[in-house]
């Protein structure tokens, strides 16, 4: 009873979402994520902490520093 | 021209029929004509619900199939002004009827009633797509659960693909008690991981079970879900109704209330 359960829920529903919506595997949406990290980084500076992807159930949303969240 | 909204979950068990019916009730004591409508083919649950069951004779299969007029199928509950109940189909399964022919008994009735509401079966089969034929917006009923959040996104989704861009969320059977203490999603936690718009959050109580014991609505009663339904209701009107809190903190009252009960 370290961790509140409901954390636990929100983290393994978020990984679910993600997958439901790209029809692959949490793996697979891992390797997305770098693969475009890799691509936006040859075009303009990026570090891995200011980058994220999100996918929602029409858009997949890319998120850089700088860009307002 | 009447609106017609389709309640559905993906998940079963969540509270599709429970919550048409209150709604169904709830917008007809608030003086609309209203037609509810079982769609699912081989579980009829919504009459046992509304306590109608003993007053069945035709089914909507009957008027698909042409063995009666639609007026002779509709079931008038007499404890309300303008409350009607198309029933399903005890023994017929869901290829009985297709979307098109789903489409066009809506269309002929749409101009008789305010509201048409379709309980919509759990899955996302013909039965679903069935409900979904002729609805222009949608309730999408979810737990705050991890296995019926999911389905509601994907759920989401396919009403989004089939052109039903008016998608609304509630969240059924919140626990405030496991809320407070980290145990359970929050509304926030819900809407925000699904980024759809919330019309409304019905608590866990224990009323519903009750009422629906013995096909009564809960809707318009005294207690969290009476209330937080017909706040329901009248956001489907159109009145802007805040949100409930049930996050505030309890009144000396009520803290000692509940002290009082536990014994």
């Amino acid at each position: 009873m370290s961790v509140h359960s409901v954390f636990v829920a929100k983290e393994r529903l978020k990984n679910l979402l993600i997958a439901d919506r790209m029809q692959c595997t949490p793996d697979a949406a891992d390797r997305l994520t770098k693969d475009l990290y890799l691509t936006v980084s040859k075009y303009m500076e990026i570090t891995p902490e200011y980058f994220d992807i999100e996918i929602t159930r029409s858009d997949i949303h890319i998120k850089y520093a700088g860009e307002n969240k | 021209m009447g609106e017609v909204i389709v309640i559905t979950s993906g998940k079963g068990g969540v509270g599709k029929t429970t919550t048409t019916a209150n709604i169904g009730i709830g917008l007809s004591m608030l003086g609309k004509k209203v037609l509810v409508i079982d769609t699912d083919l081989g579980l009829r649950n919504l009459d046992v619900v509304m306590g109608l069951e003993n007053r069945i004779v035709y089914n909507i299969v009957d008027v698909i199939e042409g063995s009666c007029r639609l007026k002779q199928a509709l079931i008038k509950d007499k404890r309300f002004p303008e409350l009607y109940l198309l029933p399903s189909a005890q023994t017929k399964d869901k290829t009985s009827i297709s979307p098109e022919q789903m489409k066009k008994l809506i269309e002929d009735i749409r101009e008789d009633f305010d509201f048409i509401l379709l309980d919509c079966p759990a899955g996302i089969e013909q039965g679903f797509q069935n409900a979904i034929a002729g609805a222009g917006r949608s309730i999408v009923v979810t737990t705050p659960e991890v296995s019926a959040i999911r389905d509601a996104d994907r759920i989401i989704g396919l009403l989004e693909t089939s052109g039903i861009r008016k998608n609304e969320l509630l969240i059924n059977r919140l626990r405030i008690d496991m809320v407070k203490r980290g145990d359970m999603m929050s509304v926030d936690d819900v809407t925000e991981i699904l980024a759809v718009d919330l019309l409304g959050v019905i608590p866990d109580d224990e009323q519903v079970v009750i009422a629906t014991n013995q096909g009564e609505p809960v809707v318009g009663e005294a207690g969290l879900a009476g209330s937080s339904y017909m706040n329901i209701c009248r956001r489907l009107l159109g009145e802007e109704v805040p949100m409930e809190d049930y996050m505030k903190p309890e009144s000396l009252l009520e803290k000692l209330s509940s002290l009082f009960h536990r014994n």
